[in-house]
C-alpha cells in the first residue's frame, strides 16, 4: 500500500493510548487503541459501568498507513498525517478539572481552527427520523435562534484572527424557516466565501413555489446544498426516513436546482450496514448522471446514539474503511481503497503554501486522520474512463515537494522582508512592499514549476489547477472543483468510539448564541455526544400544538403554515393572540 | 435520470455502475468552463479569468506541460526520476 509496501511498520501491531468518555456516564476515561485480527479496536473501562469495546477501523493496514510518520535518522518525526493546526486564541479558560471536552467553548486545549462554522437554524423538521439528535418532536422543545442571534454567531466566527471561510446551516431542516434566504445573505455580508445548507431538500422540492425559493436562495448567496441522499430506491428511504416514494421528492430538488442554476450539490449519504451500504455505487452513478448539478458525495458512517449492547453495536457499526471497501466493490475497482483515498489532512502544507503565496485566508484541514478521507474522480478525456485524480499527478511527490517547500518558507510568513522601512520611512515601506512582491513572484514560479514536474496529463483541468497554484483564490478553486467529482467519507464520533485526540483537532464547530449574549463555539462530535442537551436546555422555547402538527412526517409535507415570529416564540405569540 | 436499471437485489434497483456515456468527459469540461464564464461575468475586471497576464502565464504553463510530457516519454522512467530530483534541488535552493 502506497509507500509502505516494503516497510516493517505495516507488520508491527498498532497500539496507542488516548482519552475517551464512558458511554453511560460520559465521564472521561482512558482508552487504548489496538490491533486485533487485522482490525483496529478501542477498549476502555469505567469504574462504575464496566468494560467497553468498539471497532475503530475494519482495516488495520489502511489505518496504520494513515498513522504513518516519516522520521529522521534520530527518530524524530518530520512528517505525519496528524497535524497540529494554527489556532485562534481560546474563547475562555475553562475551570473544569476534567479538561477537554468539558471546558468546550472553545478552550485552550483545542489545536485546530474552525474551517466550517455550523449554525443550527431550527430543530423543526418535516421528517421525523428516529436516529436524529435535533428534532422538535423528539426533544419536546423548540430551538430556533433569532436573526440577531444568528448575526452574533456569524460575527463571532468571522472576527477571529483566522476566520472561518465556510458556513453551513443545519437543523432540523433549515429551509422550514421562511427567512432562510435572508440568512444566506447575512452570511455573504459577513464575508463567508461558501454558504452551505444541510438539507433534506424541503424548501427546494415544493411543487408550489419550490423553484422560486431555489432561485431566491441562489440570488441571496446560497452556494451549495449538502443534500441528504440515502440512495436511489424508495425502499431505502422508507427504511431510513420512514417515508414512502421519497425518490421523486429528491429528484424535484435536483431538477429545481438545475433550473435555478444552483449547480453545486453535494449528496450526503448516511451509511448504515445492510440498509444504505448497498447503495453507494448507485449514488456515485447518480452523481455522474447529474454532473451539471452534483459536485460531490459525502458518505457518513452512521453514529450510534443511546445505550446499545456490544452485540448490537457489532451488528450496526460501520467504519470509514468499510465504506471505502464498499465503494471499491460497487464501482468494479474503479475507485480503489489502496489508490484513491487520502486523509483530509494530507494537503495541509500544500494549502498553506498556496494561501501564503496568494495572500488569501488559509483553509486548514488539520483534523485528526481518523476523521475523514477524500478523493477526486476525473473523467479522462482520452480514455473516456473515470479515474482518480491521482492518475493526473503523482500525489505523494506533489505532497512531498509542498512539505519541503513549506518547511523552507514558513518563517517568511511570520517575517516579511523589511530592509528599507527603518532607514527611509514611508518611501522605504514602499520599497519593502516591492521587494516582498518580487520575492513572492519568484516563489510562485518555483512552486508552480516544482508541481509541474509531477503532472502526468495535459488539458483544461490542469490549466485550472495551475491557476489554483498561482492564485489560490476562490474562483480558481471553485472552477477546478466543477471539473471533478469530490468523494469523501467522514465518520462522526459517538460515545462508544469517542477519541478525545480527534475532538481536540475538530475543524467543524457549532456556534450557539447563549442567553448571556456570549457565543459558545463547540466542536461537532462533542456537541452531539456531550453538550447538546445542556446547551439546548438554556436556549429552548416551549412548543405548542401548532408547531407539533406543522408537518405530516409520513409524507414530509406541511400541514400548517407557521410564520417566522411564531416559530421563534415557540408558537406562543399567535396562539395567545398577542399580535 | 436515465432509466438503465440492469439488475435487482431483493427488488432494489442496482444500476450499471460507473457506466459513462461517451459524452461524459465533455460534459464535465463544459460544467467547469461554464463556471469560469460565470465568474468572468460576475466579477468583470476583478476576475483572474479576465486578466491578460494571468491568462498568458496559464497558456505558457500549458505549453510547458505538453513539452514536459513529451520529453519525459523520450527520457524513460529512471532518467525522469533523476531529472526530477535535480529540479527539486534547484527549486528549493536558496529558500
Amino acid at each position: 500500500m502506497y509507500h509502505l509496501d516494503d516497510d516493517e511498520y505495516v507488520n508491527e501491531p498498532y497500539y496507542r493510548k488516548t482519552m475517551s468518555v464512558c458511554p453511560e456516564c460520559l465521564q472521561p476515561i482512558s482508552a487504548e487503541i489496538y490491533e486485533e485480527n487485522e482490525q483496529i479496536w478501542m477498549r476502555k473501562t469505567c469504574e462504575d459501568h464496566g468494560d467497553f469495546r468498539d471497532l475503530i477501523s475494519s482495516s488495520a493496514k489502511y489505518y496504520k498507513w494513515t498513522h504513518y510518520a516519516i522520521r529522521d535518522k534520530d527518530g524524530n518525526i518530520i512528517w505525519q498525517f496528524d497535524k497540529d493546526g494554527e489556532t485562534n486564541p481560546p474563547d475562555f479558560i475553562g475551570d473544569d478539572p476534567r479538561g477537554c471536552p468539558y471546558n468546550c467553548g472553545l478552550c485552550e486545549q483545542h489545536i485546530s481552527t474552525c474551517s466550517l462554522a455550523l449554525i443550527d437554524l431550527t430543530n423543526r423538521c418535516n421528517f421525523n427520523c428516529n436516529f436524529c439528535y435535533a428534532n422538535v418532536l423528539q426533544s419536546g422543545y423548540l430551538v430556533e435562534p433569532t436573526l440577531e442571534e444568528i448575526d452574533r454567531v456569524m460575527a463571532h466566527f468571522r472576527s477571529k484572527p483566522i476566520p472561518a471561510v465556510a458556513i453551513m446551516f443545519t437543523g432540523g431542516e433549515p429551509t422550514v424557516r421562511k427567512d432562510f434566504p435572508e440568512i444566506c445573505k447575512m452570511a455573504k455580508d459577513h464575508g463567508f466565501k461558501e454558504v452551505i445548507v444541510a438539507t433534506n431538500g424541503y424548501g427546494f422540492q415544493k411543487k408550489n413555489g419550490g423553484l422560486e425559493f431555489t432561485k431566491k436562495c441562489k440570488e441571496m448567496g446560497l452556494d451549495t446544498l449538502y443534500f441528504q441522499f440515502d440512495g436511489i430506491n424508495d425502499s431505502t428511504y422508507e427504511k431510513t426516513r420512514g417515508i414512502k416514494n421519497l425518490m421523486s421528492y429528491k429528484q424535484r430538488v435536483i431538477d429545481n436546482c438545475r433550473k435555478a442554476g444552483l449547480n453545486s450539490i453535494v449528496l450526503v449519504a448516511t451509511i448504515a450496514k445492510g440498509v444504505t451500504d448497498i447503495e453507494v455505487g448507485n449514488i456515485i452513478q447518480y452523481a455522474i448522471d447529474n454532473i451539471d448539478t452534483v459536485r460531490g458525495i459525502t458518505f457518513q458512517p452512521v453514529s450510534l446514539c443511546g445505550r446499545i449492547a456490544f452485540e448490537e453495536r457489532e451488528e450496526l457499526r460501520i467504519t470509514n474503511a468499510d465504506v471505502l471497501k464498499a465503494i471499491e466493490r460497487q464501482t468494479g475497482g474503479k475507485v480503489s481503497m489502496e489508490n484513491a483515498w487520502y486523509p483530509l489532512t494530507t494537503i495541509v502544507e500544500f494549502g498553506r503554501v498556496i494561501a501564503y503565496l496568494a495572500d488569501v485566508e488559509p483553509i486548514e484541514f488539520t483534523c485528526h486522520p481518523d476523521c475523514g478521507f477524500a478523493s477526486y474522480m476525473i473523467v479522462d478525456p482520452d480514455s473516456g474512463e473515470m479515474a482518480p485524480i491521482m492518475d493526473y499527478f503523482d500525489p505523494l511527490k506533489v505532497i512531498d515537494f509542498a512539505n519541503r517547500f513549506w518547511a523552507k518558507i514558513k518563517n517568511k510568513e511570520k517575517k516579511p522582508i523589511r530592509i528599507f522601512e527603518d532607514l527611509l520611512g514611508d518611501f522605504g515601506k514602499t520599497l519593502d512592499k516591492g521587494l516582498n512582491f518580487l520575492d513572492k513572484t519568484q516563489l510562485r514560479a518555483r512552486f508552480l514549476l516544482g508541481v509541474l514536474q509531477y503532472m502526468k496529463k495535459p488539458g483544461k483541468l490542469m490549466e485550472l489547477f495551475s491557476r489554483v497554484l498561482m492564485r489560490g483564490d476562490w474562483e480558481s478553486i471553485s472552477s477546478f472543483s466543477y471539473g471533478a467529482l469530490l468523494l469523501s467519507s467522514m465518520h462522526f464520533q459517538d460515545a462508544y468510539n469517542m477519541d478525545l485526540e480527534r475532538a481536540k483537532r475538530c475543524i467543524v464547530h457549532f456556534g450557539v448564541a447563549m442567553p448571556d449574549e456570549t457565543v459558545k463555539e463547540i466542536s461537532f462530535c462533542t456537541m452531539n455526544t456531550i453538550h447538546r442537551p445542556e446547551i439546548e436546555k438554556q436556549i429552548a422555547k416551549e412548543i405548542t400544538a401548532k408547531i407539533k402538527n406543522e408537518f405530516d412526517t409520513t409524507t414530509g409535507q406541511a400541514v400548517v403554515e407557521i410564520e417566522p415570529e411564531v416559530a421563534r416564540n415557540g408558537g406562543i405569540k399567535k396562539e395567545e393572540g398577542e399580535t | 435520470m436515465p432509466e438503465e436499471v440492469v439488475d435487482s437485489e431483493e427488488g432494489m434497483k442496482i444500476r450499471k455502475l460507473v457506466e459513462l456515456r461517451t459524452t461524459t468527459a465533455e460534459e464535465y469540461e463544459k460544467v467547469m468552463l461554464d463556471r469560469v464564464e460565470e465568474f468572468k461575468d460576475i466579477k468583470g475586471d476583478k476576475s483572474g479569468f479576465n486578466n491578460v497576464i494571468q491568462n498568458t502565464i496559464v497558456k505558457a504553463f500549458s505549453t510547458l506541460l505538453d513539452l514536459k510530457l513529451g520529453v519525459e516519454k523520450a527520457l524513460g522512467e529512471e532518467n525522469v526520476k533523476k531529472v526530477h530530483k535535480a529540479i527539486d534541488d534547484i527549486l528549493l535552493t536558496g529558500l
